[in-house]
């Protein structure tokens, strides 16, 4: 295959990336690069954070290429579908870009609720800059305080930006705890922390009924209570941006099924990162899931890159490590590996859980504690080493499972003799 | 990252950014270290260094880390 031309669509973390490393190896072909946003990409961890705020702008926050990108850039710009045969990006008007090979990387949107008034300028979702202007408008329109659908990573942190500003924010939260994705103690020491900070959380809280009034959005809750607020944002997930590829030719289903290289399933000029890769990781099992941060989009794109240019045969698995952070007032919560996938937690030190599967640790989750996630990384690395090529791994039965008390015994009898955790993470 | 001779990356960190995760340790751990309250690191960059740096400049959290070149 001779590449002329690559077209990237979607301008965000993991298209960016996928753009830079494809220079970065000496691509020197056409790069266009086709993004629905009207910015070049930005880091968007920081619009329920800095942006919000008002600490950063949007200025401060455009991500730097480490390389000289050369890119065509289609900024506002649509991709409206994709004809696998005819190698084309179809873009609204009729106009069609071919290529020689694909990047995917459309990210995912918020999740709306169904019967949530969003016509109403003031309910709205965080995802872009835009919208972080959006919600600072609805904010101005009166004093009534925030409300925040959702006690998940965005929520909490939306939660802890409105106390930053000075608002009153309600959390209105349908499960029984504030994060509780990440186990009980760290779910504990979020909802202590939250409320220390003033924030009225809903626990296990459902929307009944919502009210459009002219001084406030009312939220009638099943449990009788009624919340008047000036801005309501809805953090109730994600789903990945795929409806445009319908019809394409590839398998479209809770994100673009991938081999483990990162390849669409089906086609060889076609690789795909970010939020909307449903991709086996050899490291965990043979199951294609997709993974929501921000550090395993940075990686996706560049593996994608590297994996398109070498072609489908020479294509080498993507098998990170995931890892998250969140900020929460100041107190720094951090996981590695999947959480997901467990079916048990144990406390494996203060303000570390881990996440157990059959046995088998596959994810740590730190409360504050950055140094032991260096060191939890570390292991995690050694317990689910990355398969060596040809041999496939087994879908982990319940064998021996190791008992948290080794695991832990194992962990610190090693802390201080690791081969050095250098580039484990990214899966260089 | 190809350069001429006598050229070195020069790393800065943004220590307004910084919130200390240690990402950047992980990905550096010759270059970035976490003691107590601050991020220590080096300034200029051994060349054997620099594909890790390069990974914990990409990779922070805060976007707090700068890589340039300059004369060595
Ligand atoms: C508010 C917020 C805070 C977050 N905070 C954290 C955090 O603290 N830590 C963490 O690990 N993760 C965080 N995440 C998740 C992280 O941002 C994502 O995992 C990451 O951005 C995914 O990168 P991506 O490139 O796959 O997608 P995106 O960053 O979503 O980029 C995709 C781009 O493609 C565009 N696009 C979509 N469809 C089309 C189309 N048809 N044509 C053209 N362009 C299109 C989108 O508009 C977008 O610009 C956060 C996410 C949000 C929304």
């Amino acid at each position: 295959m001779t590449v002329e031309r690559i077209v990237v669509v979607g301008a965000g973390a993991a298209g960016f990336r996928a753009a830079e490393r494809l220079r970065q190896l000496g691509f020197d072909g056409e790069v266009v690069m086709i993004g629905d946003e009207p910015r070049k990409p930005y880091h968007r961890p920081a619009v329920c954070k800095a942006l919000l705020c008002g600490s950063r702008k949007a200025r401060d926050v455009t991500l730097e290429a480490a390389v000289e990108l050369d890119v065509g850039w289609r900024l506002g710009t649509r991709a409206i579908g994709l004809d696998t045969a005819r190698h084309a990006v179809l873009l609204p008007g009729g106009e069609e870009v071919g290529y020689d090979g694909l990047i995917l990387a459309t990210g995912g949107y918020p999740r709306s609720l169904p019967g949530a008034p969003r016509h109403d300028p003031r309910v709205r979702v965080l995802r872009t800059v835009e919208d972080a202007e959006g919600v600072q408008a609805a904010l101005r329109t009166s004093r009534l305080p925030a409300v925040v659908v959702g006690g998940g990573f965005i929520g909490c942190e939306f939660a802890a930006s409105m106390r930053a500003m000075g608002r009153e924010v309600i959390v209105v939260n349908n499960s029984a705890k504030l994060l509780h994705r990440f186990g009980d103690a760290i779910a504990d020491a979020a909802g202590d922390l939250h409320a220390g900070h003033r924030v009225d959380t809903r626990s296990n809280a459902r929307i009944r009924k919502w009210d459009t009034g002219r001084d406030g959005v009312g939220l009638h809750l099943d449990n009788g209570d009624v919340v008047f607020a000036a801005c309501v944002v809805l953090a109730v997930g994600s789903t990945p941006s795929v409806e445009w590829l319908r019809g394409s030719g590839l398998r479209v289903d809770d994100g673009v099924f991938c081999e483990p290289t990162l390849f669409a399933a089906g086609v060889d000029d076609v690789a795909v990162a970010g939020d909307i890769a449903r991709w086996p990781n050899l490291r965990f099992d043979p199951v294609p899931r997709r993974v929501e941060h921000w550090i395993t989009a940075v990686e996706g794109g560049r593996a994608a890159a590297e994996n398109l240019l070498a072609g489908k045969w020479a294509a080498k698995p993507f098998t990170p490590l995931p890892r998250a952070w969140t900020s929460q007032f100041d107190v720094r919560v951090q996981h590695v590996g999947m959480p997901a996938l467990a079916t048990d937690t144990v406390p494996l030190d203060a303000g570390v859980t881990g996440f157990v599967r059959a046995g088998n640790l596959v994810a740590v989750a730190t409360w504050d504690r950055p140094h032991a996630m260096l060191d939890w990384t570390a292991t995690l690395d050694r317990l689910l080493p990355v398969p060596t090529a040809g041999r496939r791994p087994r879908a982990r039965p319940p064998r021996d499972g190791i008992p948290a008390r080794v695991l832990i015994e194992r962990h610190y009898a090693s802390r201080h003799s690791f081969d050095g955790p250098n580039g484990i993470m990214t899966g260089q | 990252m190809r350069r001429g001779r006598g050229r070195a990356t020069v790393v800065r960190v943004d220590n307004d950014r910084c919130e200390l995760y240690g990402i950047c340790v992980a990905e550096a751990p010759e270059v970035f270290r976490l003691s107590d309250n601050r991020l220590r690191h080096g300034r200029r960059i051994d060349p054997a260094d620099e594909i890790a740096v390069a990974a914990a400049a990409r990779n922070c959290p805060m976007q707090a880390i700068r890589l340039r070149e300059s004369a060595r």
